[in-house]
């Protein structure tokens, strides 16, 4: 209980200066929004006739204060370009980055932890090697490259094969849950195998330390096998690193699919990010970026939370030291 | 969790877990393999023995995982065929009630009065907004939402005649008041483009159908000037978020609008007029940003036109035989401006040695050969316009010897700074550049910006060397005659010409003014017109009634049709 409330209160601070820090790094940025919208036929006195009507004429203090007090509300804010609440556009962009980081992180899991323990376990010493070099070679890949290939082999139209579309996300969204589940199945089979290698070598390395550990030793003592042993018992106990790394990869994926987005053409989160910072609609940066670390950080709990519960042996020590 | 405080060392605290917990995975292990637990009762000599056995087991189960698998996978791509060819069969061959327009650049938002992007231009003027007059796509003024009009004798007052029975798409009716009122809101609250009409005083409507404007001075461009947004006509009534949606009186209205993907539009059934009434009922805009996957989308068949398409993709296209690639007459300018005011540039001999040194052949041969060199400030689509390419031809002997003059050689070269949007305009454009200027003795760095770095660093603070970018805008001469305008260009006898060519009442007579001032602008060197960027339209077979000409900033979509080839 300590741990939890101490781990929230650390969450509360960090999120307060993330805000500060989100705050200050945009107004480095050169540029700003009035300026963007008047384009370049612009008169400096529309320009600065724009700041006002936006409030960008207010001191950075004012600002940074006004925008808090609106989070505090959980009013982040409106962009000054679109209109639109910021919650709501990142709620739909985040329609589509999650479910493809969700569906990319199965594909990676699938590939990733089965081909891993092989790896190890495969009786077939040349199998192994062959395994070994896969996970090198398939984490070392582009996504890019390989979203290209997907799309030449299985994008609707274009493809050898081509059964899979590659463009875009369908007008009804979610809505018409069969196409919009299958706009996304190319784009994370291209994030997902390239995390899948990765994926791969952390569960050979991790299964690999398991080998001489004393619990194998022990299962297979029991009369388990050595296969046995190495998946009830090794892989039990490496699963805590494991989420570990699957908590990671999925906030590296929030920035990671962006690259697949574009090519795929979806209007994910990163195609909004990189969207209001070219229009400096830095009230919608902050929120959008804000919200995103606030992710990041309650990923980081949860991740932290889960692997308490999988590993018991961790509970008491970080209770001592907290 | 809480029991311990203190009564195991934290080295102790894990031991006794790690020895309990593998005789717990085993039980586990054992419970899962259910029926095969009872052969795990062996010895330590019989372990090697029962492993090898096991594993065979373990094959034996094997197929049925791999069985499963193939049968999801199986009903996956089933489904996909069937969603397919559902969605194919609806499909008729005869005309659709549908098309898909990919376009390049996504207009942020939809706030057409304050919002700058010729995107919205592009997309919303003559579609869902009406002005007072309408553009044809050679760029001429024609009748809109005035069916006719007068104009003085001494040019200061327009007298315009509206339709009748005119209404916006949401039912209120569109008079001679709603002109006046969005005209002269336009003059108070400075909106978009307002400085172009700056010599427009005031808007009266005497009566439902009669607009009068009254303007200070002669202006030659005022017509055309009202045929796009200053001339736009909206609801004095209705309120909506300009930003999200539309109310207009155009023959679509907005469906959605997204700007990350699309902009819907539907035809207007409430559309006042019978002219441009919609062909095709809906009408998707895509924006694609990516050139590899705008061309994927128009292969996949997501869309049906593609404008712009990168000139260098267009082989397969047209050899495919299942579409038409054309490349259109525009009004975009790629403008190399050099700063005349900056501490090097001031000097019209390093400027004009720069004209002298640019290949521009070779620049428009690497950009698939299709856009047209320009030699001024005027493009082809407008008055006033002439061949001045001859001013400057390529001539590296003779920009080293202008270098010379200024004191700069290969040996000794002149630093400069080339400010630019490397991520629109692409870092090709600058190293070309870069290399072909080395050549006269100039060494010329890249300073690679976001476009709102440039808007604020080159545009607003007129604070460069060396600046690239697209004006895409039409009659847009008069940034010449602004010596405050980044261009910093001060020429008292473009000024006056330019002055000229606005009182002309006689349109000959002013684009024989405009002639003579872009003559001038383009001696003096304060730029580089690298060419006049020409947009290639690519459409599928099927396809008409897409304009031909300036669909950068007219894109009038009420003819288009789309009838799918038998399949």
């Amino acid at each position: 209980m300590r741990y939890l409330i101490r781990r929230l209160v650390l969450f509360v601070a960090a999120l307060l200066g993330l805000s500060l820090l989100v705050f200050v790094t945009l107004r480095i940025l050169p540029g700003d929004v009035a300026s963007v919208m008047a384009g370049t036929n612009a008169t400096p006195a529309r320009v600065a006739a724009l700041r006002s009507q936006m409030g960008l004429d207010r001191s950075y203090p004012q600002q940074y204060a006004d925008w808090l007090s609106g989070l505090m509300h959980g009013n982040m804010g409106v962009s000054a370009i679109s209109g639109r609440s910021v919650s709501s556009q990142v709620g739909s962009h985040a329609a589509i980055t999650m479910p493809l980081i969700v569906l990319s992180l199965i594909v990676a899991l699938g590939v990733g932890v089965p081909l891993g323990c092989q790896a190890v376990l495969a009786a077939n010493s040349r199998v192994r090697g062959v395994l070994h070099i896969l996970a090198i070679v398939g984490g070392a890949v582009p996504a890019l490259w390989g979203g290209l290939l997907l799309i030449m082999l299985f994008g609707r139209g274009v493809g050898l094969v081509g059964i899979l579309p590659s463009q875009g996300f369908p007008d009804a969204g979610w809505r018409n849950p069969v196409a919009a589940l299958a706009s996304l199945i190319l784009p994370a089979i291209a994030t997902g195998l390239v995390a899948g290698g990765a994926i791969m070598r952390y569960t050979r390395a991790c299964l690999i330390s398991m080998e001489d550990s004393d619990a194998v030793a022990m299962a297979m003592a029991c009369g388990m096998s050595r296969r046995q042993a190495m998946l009830g018992v090794g892989l039990r106990l490496s699963a805590a690193q494991l989420v570990s790394v699957a908590g990671l990869t999925f906030a590296q994926m929030v920035t990671g699919v962006m690259v697949v987005e574009s090519l795929f053409n979806l209007p994910g989160l990163g195609a909004m990010l990189i969207g209001d910072v070219g229009n400096r609609d830095l009230v919608a940066v902050q929120s959008e970026l804000f919200l995103l670390a606030a992710f990041f950080l309650l990923l980081g709990v949860l991740v932290d939370m889960l692997h308490h519960a999988l590993d018991p042996r961790l509970g008491e020590q970080s209770e001592e030291r907290g | 969790m809480a029991k311990s405080n203190g009564a195991y060392g934290t080295s102790d605290a894990t031991e006794p877990d790690t020895t309990t917990q593998p005789p717990h995975a085993t039980e586990d292990t054992r419970a899962n393999t259910g029926a095969n637990a009872d052969t795990n009762a062996s010895t330590d000599a019989s372990l090697n023995a029962h492993a090898k056995q096991r594993k065979k087991r373990h094959d034996g189960h094997r197929p049925i995982i791999w069985v499963v698998a193939a049968l999801v996978i199986v009903a996956l791509v089933a489904c996909i065929a069937i969603v397919n060819s559902h969605s194919r069969k609806t499909a008729t061959p005869t005309q659709s009630d549908s098309i898909a327009i990919g376009i390049k650049l996504a207009p942020v938002s939809l706030d057409i009065r304050n919002q700058s992007g010729s995107a919205l231009e592009q997309l919303l003027i003559g579609n869902v907004y009406e002005a007072l007059v309408s553009r044809n796509s050679n760029n001429e003024v024609e009748p809109g939402l005035a069916k006719s009009w007068t104009i003085s004798n001494d040019g200061l007052t327009y007298t315009f005649k509206l339709n009748e029975h005119m209404n916006f798409s949401n039912g209120d009716t569109l008079d001679a008041t709603d002109v006046a009122w969005s005209i002269n809101q336009l003059k108070s609250k400075h909106y978009y483009n307002s400085d172009q009409v700056e010599n427009l005083k005031q808007a009266n409507a005497p009566d439902a159908t009669t607009v009068k404007l009254t303007l200070s001075q002669p202006d030659a461009n005022m017509l055309w000037y009202l045929s796009g947004r200053p001339g736009l006509v909206f609801d004095k009534d209705a309120h909506y978020d300009a930003k999200t949606t539309a109310v207009g009186s155009g023959p679509y209205l907005v469906k959605s609008f997204d700007s990350s993907s699309k902009l819907v539009l539907q035809a207007n059934p409430k559309y006042w007029g019978s002219a441009h009434k919609a062909r095709t009922n809906t009408v998707t805009v895509r924006f694609l940003p990516d050139d590899n996957a705008a061309l994927n989308a128009l292969t996949s068949g997501d869309v049906q036109v593609l404008s712009p398409v990168n000139a260098n993709m267009t082989g397969k296209l047209k050899s495919s035989g299942k579409y038409t690639v054309k490349a259109n007459d525009g009004s975009d300018k790629f403008v190399l401006a050099f700063n005349c005011t900056g501490a090097k540039t001031s000097d019209k001999r390093i400027r004009q040695a720069i004209r002298y040194a640019i290949n521009h052949k070779e620049i428009i041969a690497s950009r698939g050969g299709v856009d047209a060199a320009l030699g001024g400030p005027i493009p082809s689509v407008d008055p006033g316009y002439e061949d001045l390419t001859g001013l400057y031809p390529y001539d590296p002997a003779k920009a080293k010897s202008l270098m010379q003059q200024a004191g700069y050689s290969t040996s000794h070269p002149l630093k400069l700074t080339l400010t630019y949007a490397t991520s629109i305009y692409g870092s090709e454009l600058g190293e070309q550049l870069r290399s072909q200027l080395s050549r006269i003795g100039i060494d010329l760095s890249i300073n690679s910006v976001e476009f709102s770095t440039w808007l604020q660093d080159v545009h607003t603070n007129g604070d460069y060397d060396l600046s690239l970018v697209d004006h895409a805008e039409s009659h847009d001469f008069y940034k010449w005659t602004q010596p405050d305008y980044y261009y910093h260009y001060d020429n008292p006898q473009v000024q006056a010409l330019y002055a000229k060519a606005l009182a002309a009442t006689d349109d000959e007579d002013s684009a024989s003014y405009l002639k003579q001032a872009a003559r001038i602008v383009s001696e003096d060197a304060p730029a580089d017109w690298l060419f006049a960027y020409r947009v290639s339209v690519a459409q599928a077979k099927g396809v008409t009634g897409f304009p031909s000409r300036l669909t950068q900033s007219v894109l009038p979509l009420w003819k288009v049709t789309y009838t799918p080839a038998q399949a």
